[in-house]
């Protein structure tokens, strides 16, 4: 595929899409409108569906490719991403419009989805090796304002989306660089092992978001882990949730602690299927919080190595489970790291802390 | 229908869940809605109504979106269904309120 067509499919697609599905369907029946502008929407309501449909298929395609090219190969075959940040204006439609120079804009929030995004994909380039999302240099497209004090921050498939928060329990959700890095994360593991979203591959689907979001805090903040605070979110707690003593979403080093407005589990033995992947990644969290501190230094140099190896080395597992995850972790620990054994003895340390 | 109850589920914060810390419901008046999306919401009860192998089930790759839960009541007692944001009319989004609990 070229750049060029890489660039249009990471771009939301077709300017038809401003309109919602439900106004061309009814500009496709409507006699007021000609025979050719009636069948003209009624193809553009396909195109929409055909392109859903090739947002999978990409993602399915990419997998196979890479699974078959070396890895360096693929990420060197293509150029940097390129970082837009679109403005939705408080409206729902994505991907909204396009901020000029988001690197130089007065909105906090354009500029804030724009550098932070180009630093995770340096961190993801210079750590890893890894070209973007998909290893090969696919545009990074954030959108920022979406809907009304929406308190919420997603990954659609294709892109990030941003709510400015109410003001109240939240405030907005660029202004924690974890939280970025959680989103595109999510692209991530799209692209590589393919995790469910639900009972164990969603648990750690969501670790994985955590984990390297975390890591990616503490590389920007040139952190060992003794310093490192290891929260997700601390930067988008609203005054109503500071003053209820609640200071993050969520703490990898105490996942079930007071202090997170969205606690989770510590131990497999409390698992059950059915429990929300934002709870049981506290299982997943855990254990690398414990190994990464085991090991000691930069968490990204050895425990990350080791989390982002099975990540992209084990093809594609929608349905991995955590034991799975876990077994994968500790062999690799002593692939990567033969000469210094510490490294797999944390590693399992880490997974046996929180019962797997 | 008359009246609808909606509660937010899921989302980065994982709304919903057991040890959620964040509960977010709502309720609406059907009639408040524009006839198009009553008829939206219609389709929604509808589509769930169907025997599960029948249902079309989009694939998704969003993370960290929210569900709905839509409950209602008709002559046979609640009728409750969970549908992605993307598919919900979004004059509902309003209705819901984010309370620390
Ligand atoms: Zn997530």
């Amino acid at each position: 595929m070229s750049r060029g067509s890489r660039g249009v499919a990471g771009q939301g697609g077709c300017c038809c899409f401003i309109i919602p599905t439900e106004v061309l369907k009814r500009f496709s029946h409507d006699k007021k409108l000609s025979a050719e502008e009636r069948q003209a929407f009624g193809e553009m309501v396909r195109y929409e569906k055909l392109w859903r449909d090739f947002r999978v298929d990409r993602t399915e395609h990419l997998r196979a490719v890479q699974a078959i090219l070396p890895s360096a190969l693929t990420a060197a075959a293509a150029g940097p991403p390129a970082f837009s940040v679109f403005d939705c204006r408080n409206g729902t439609k994505l991907p909204g419009v396009l901020v000029k120079k988001p690197a130089t804009s007065t909105d906090a929030s354009a500029k804030r989805a724009y550098t932070q995004t180009a630093a995770v994909a340096r961190f993801f380039d210079q750590v890893f090796g890894r070209n973007s999302i998909d290893n090969g240099g696919m545009p990074l497209n954030s959108s920022i304002h979406y809907s009304v004090k929406y308190n919420n921050a997603f990954w659609n498939g294709s892109q990030m989306t941003y709510g400015d928060g109410d003001g109240q329990i939240f405030v907005d959700f660029t202004q924690s660089n974890d939280v970025i890095a959680h989103e595109l994360m999510h692209g991530v593991t799209q692209y590589t092992l393919g995790l469910d979203y639900a009972n164990q591959p969603g648990g750690l689907n969501e670790s994985l978001s955590d984990v390297f979001g975390s890591m990616f805090r503490q590389w920007q903040a040139k952190q060992t882990v003794d310093k490192a605070d290891w929260l997700v979110g601390r930067e988008i707690m609203g005054p109503a949730a500071l003053a209820r003593r609640y200071t993050c979403l969520r703490d990898l080093s105490k996942p079930a602690g007071k202090h997170c407005l969205a606690p989770q589990v510590t131990n497999f033995s409390q698992y059950r299927d059915g429990l929300g992947p934002h709870t049981s990644s506290g299982i997943a969290n855990l254990a690398f919080y414990h190994a990464a501190m085991a090991i000691g230094g930069k968490s990204w140099e050895k425990a990350g190595r080791v989390w982002y190896g099975v990540l992209t080395g084990s093809g594609v597992k929608p349905k991995m489970t955590m034991k799975q995850f876990a077994t994968q972790t500790r062999k690799l620990a002593g692939t990567l790291f033969p000469n210094e054994p510490a490294v797999k003895t944390a590693v399992d340390a880490g997974w046996k802390a929180v019962g797997l | 229908m008359a009246r609808l109850q909606v509660e937010r589920l899921g989302g980065l914060a994982g709304l919903g869940g057991p040890l959620s810390r964040i509960r977010s419901r709502g309720e609406i008046d059907c009639q408040s809605l524009s006839a198009a999306d009553r008829k939206a919401v219609d389709k929604l009860f509808e589509s769930h109504a169907r025997p599960k192998s029948t249902r079309s089930k989009p694939k998704t790759l969003g993370r960290d979106t929210f569900t709905y839960r839509l409950t209602r009541a008709t002559s046979d007692g609640e009728e409750t269904i969970e549908v992605p944001e993307s598919l919900l009319p979004e004059s509902l989004f309003g209705c819901v309120r984010d309370e620390l609990v």
